[in-house]
């Protein structure tokens, strides 16, 4: 039955392996020169004064350089479709295609249960998948690990300063991919069964894996551990957003993108409270003098009004945890749909 | 000898529709089997159902003694050729011989070989390029080297050209004769059975209508003609199957075990056309009917 898999595997494996290799090339021939622009701006042993000065530089550089932002959104795109890609073209037609060509027929009358012939095929191909888009994972973040490193040291400034939580980055790097990608392909092997044709049991894998992908980093990953809440004086805040409105700036409205002392957490949402606690957005009468002219002065003012900044965030410590759950979720929705393929095969469809 | 197929109440519904119903058959070992009835009487059913590809609805079916697809023992025991000679389009003829080396632990490589080599195919050949017959040739050399006891092929002719079928149809008797198979082949034609088969089953409107040895059939029907007569005056144990009168003549195909002994009938043998037509179109009729009842 190995034999057979692999008779019926090989162009996709070769296929596979020249994408992974094209992929590699590419990182290869660009990696050490990212590495020696990190070695050489000095935030390796920087002072912690400096440090973040440091880092969004290097950052900067990077970015308008061009080329290396590119590569970066070229693997992070590559690794964010390649468990879709494997779902679709790897999936999909694993069992559909049988059915259609009535190859089943033939394979399925040979001396070899059914249940056996999807245990090799959905063992041989599914780990192949969880290789090639891990795989995929582990160069990237070889040849990202400056960029990461930077972000950690507090670099900002561009689009290439995502934390460990953005949702680009934790999608792509770790363990995720892993479990992305044995999840769309069950899913692809699954919607094949159910619909018998390999196009629309495409679409479909395509439909279900693309909402879930959209779903997971809005609802469902901020769900997984219970978020922890804080409240903090508006003069600590040191990177905000603040926005006025209404007449003479009678409405404020006031946002953080980090927490003190929690470098790296994820930050779900942040907002201005008053001193009993409720969230405001009116500006204290005696504040709106300030409000348009003199932002430190205005949070200065806000403070001594009792207002103050909530945030609700998990803390970085958590980044494991969430990729492990996460990777479980999708490993175990994988076996169930791995189950039910069984089950039906064995149901007769023929 | 356990009978090769023993079905029992057997039927298969497709939603609301039932392509097969209530069939009891027990098929001995040993035949070459006809299974003959128009397009959609439920042939690839009935078929599918012996493989273990579809599941029944109702009632039971064994095969060799055993469920149909049970385990690879039973697996290994019965070989199909499933209609329109289904192959891995992309796979070499010769990767198709290896395939069935891998997955079958009675290979008869060496049967293999030589069918191929007799048959003129090219190893090197993908099989999405064959023409159909050399495609059905090579499913049945897939199928006959796994040295099945029972050989099922749906509709194995169907698609091929005369001479083809002619030439896989004698390929079929020899392999069955080399190794005393038992064999169950399917047609909406006849004339493709009469040459090969010793069993037959008539299958029409999802009913078996008629099942027993080709000789026996034969030997318990006549065609009567004479001087014409409402067949309702004929003596008792006489069934009438089908009936067509002129004006003065009528022409009867009857089934009876004893001797026809009215001299007022001339009695000729029927032919296994003759005998499986009739059956169909008396299932047709009584279809007819029931529909205008229904309508009334």
């Amino acid at each position: 039955m190995t034999w057979l898999t692999w008779q019926q595997f090989r162009v996709q494996a070769l296929t596979a392996t020249a994408a992974l290799a094209a992929f590699a090339v590419l990182l290869v021939a660009t990696g050490p020169h990212l590495a020696s622009l990190y070695a050489a701006s000095g935030i390796r042993g920087c002072q912690p004064a400096s440090c973040e000065h440091l880092a969004s530089n290097f950052l900067q550089q990077l970015y308008t350089a061009g080329t290396y932002w590119v590569l970066y959104l070229l693997g992070v795109v590559i690794i964010l479709l390649a468990p879709a890609v494997i779902g679709l073209f790897w999936g999909a037609p694993l069992i559909a295609r049988e059915l259609e060509t009535g190859t089943s027929a033939l394979a399925w009358n040979q001396s070899i249960t059914r249940t056996r012939w999807l245990a090799v095929k959905l063992t041989l191909t599914g780990l192949a998948a969880i290789a090639v888009t891990e795989g995929l994972s582990l160069m990237q973040a070889w040849w990202a690990a400056p960029i990461g490193r930077a972000v950690g040291y507090g670099g900002g400034g561009t689009n290439l300063a995502m934390g460990r939580f953005s949702s680009v980055v934790f999608a792509t790097h770790g363990i995720t991919p892993l479990g992305y990608a044995a999840f769309a392909f069950a899913l692809g092997v699954t919607a094949g069964a159910l619909i018998r044709r390999t196009v629309p049991a495409m679409a479909v894998t395509l439909a279900i894996f693309a909402v879930l992908q959209v779903a997971m980093p809005l609802w469902i990953r901020p769900q997984l551990f219970p978020a922890r809440h804080t409240v903090i004086s508006v003069a600590s805040l040191d990177s905000i957003s603040l926005q006025q409105g209404g007449l003479n700036g009678s409405s404020f409205n006031l946002g953080t993108e980090d927490l003190p002392g929690q470098p790296g957490a994820w930050l779900l949402s942040s907002g201005a409270v008053n001193a009993a606690g409720h969230a405001t957005s009116t500006t204290p009468a005696a504040c709106t003098a300030q409000s348009m002219r003199n932002t430190p002065a205005f949070l200065d003012c806000l403070g001594s009004h009792g207002i103050r900044e909530a945030v609700t965030y998990q803390p970085a410590s958590r980044y494991w945890p969430f990729q492990w759950t996460e990777t479980a979720i999708y490993l175990a929705l994988a076996l169930g749909l791995a189950g039910y393929c069984f089950r039906r095969l064995n149901r007769r469809l023929s | 000898m356990t009978a090769v197929i023993e079905a029992g109440g057997l039927g298969k519904r497709y939603r609301r529709l039932w392509a097969l119903s209530d069939c009891t058959l027990s098929v001995p070992a040993g035949h070459v089997v006809g299974l003959v009835g128009p397009n959609g009487a439920g042939k690839t059913t009935l078929l599918g159902l012996a493989t273990g590809m579809l599941a029944p609805t109702t009632g039971t079916i064994e095969v060799l003694g055993g469920r149909p697809a049970a385990g690879p023992g039973q697996l290994a025991r019965v070989g199909y050729l499933a209609q329109d000679a289904p192959v891995y389009a992309g796979l070499s003829v010769a990767a198709h011989l290896r395939l069935g080396a891998h997955l079958n632990p009675d290979w008869d490589a060496e049967l293999a070989r030589g069918r191929i080599d007799r048959l003129d195919l090219d190893l090197r050949q993908k099989a999405g390029t064959l023409s159909g017959g050399q495609r059905a040739q090579l499913a049945l050399t897939l199928a006959v080297a796994k040295r099945p006891e029972l050989l099922i092929l749906d509709e194995p002719v169907a698609s091929l050209d005369p001479l083809a079928r002619r030439e896989f149809l004698q390929d079929l008797m020899e392999a069955t004769a080399e190794q005393g198979l038992s064999v169950v082949l399917s047609s909406h034609l006849v004339g493709d059975l009469e040459r090969v088969c010793d069993y037959l089953i008539v299958l029409v409107g999802s009913r078996v209508r008629l099942a027993g040895p080709v000789e026996e059939l034969l030997a318990r029907h006549h065609l009567l003609s004479g001087p014409r007569r409402d067949p309702g005056s004929l003596p008792d144990g006489m069934q009438v199957i089908s009936a067509s009168h002129t004006d003065v003549q009528s022409t009867l195909l009857v089934r009876t075990s004893g001797p026809i002994l009215d001299p007022a009938w001339t009695v000729s043998e029927v032919t296994l056309e003759d005998l499986v037509l009739a059956y169909m179109s008396q299932a047709a009729g009584r279809g007819r009917r029931n529909h205008l009842e229904v309508q009334r």
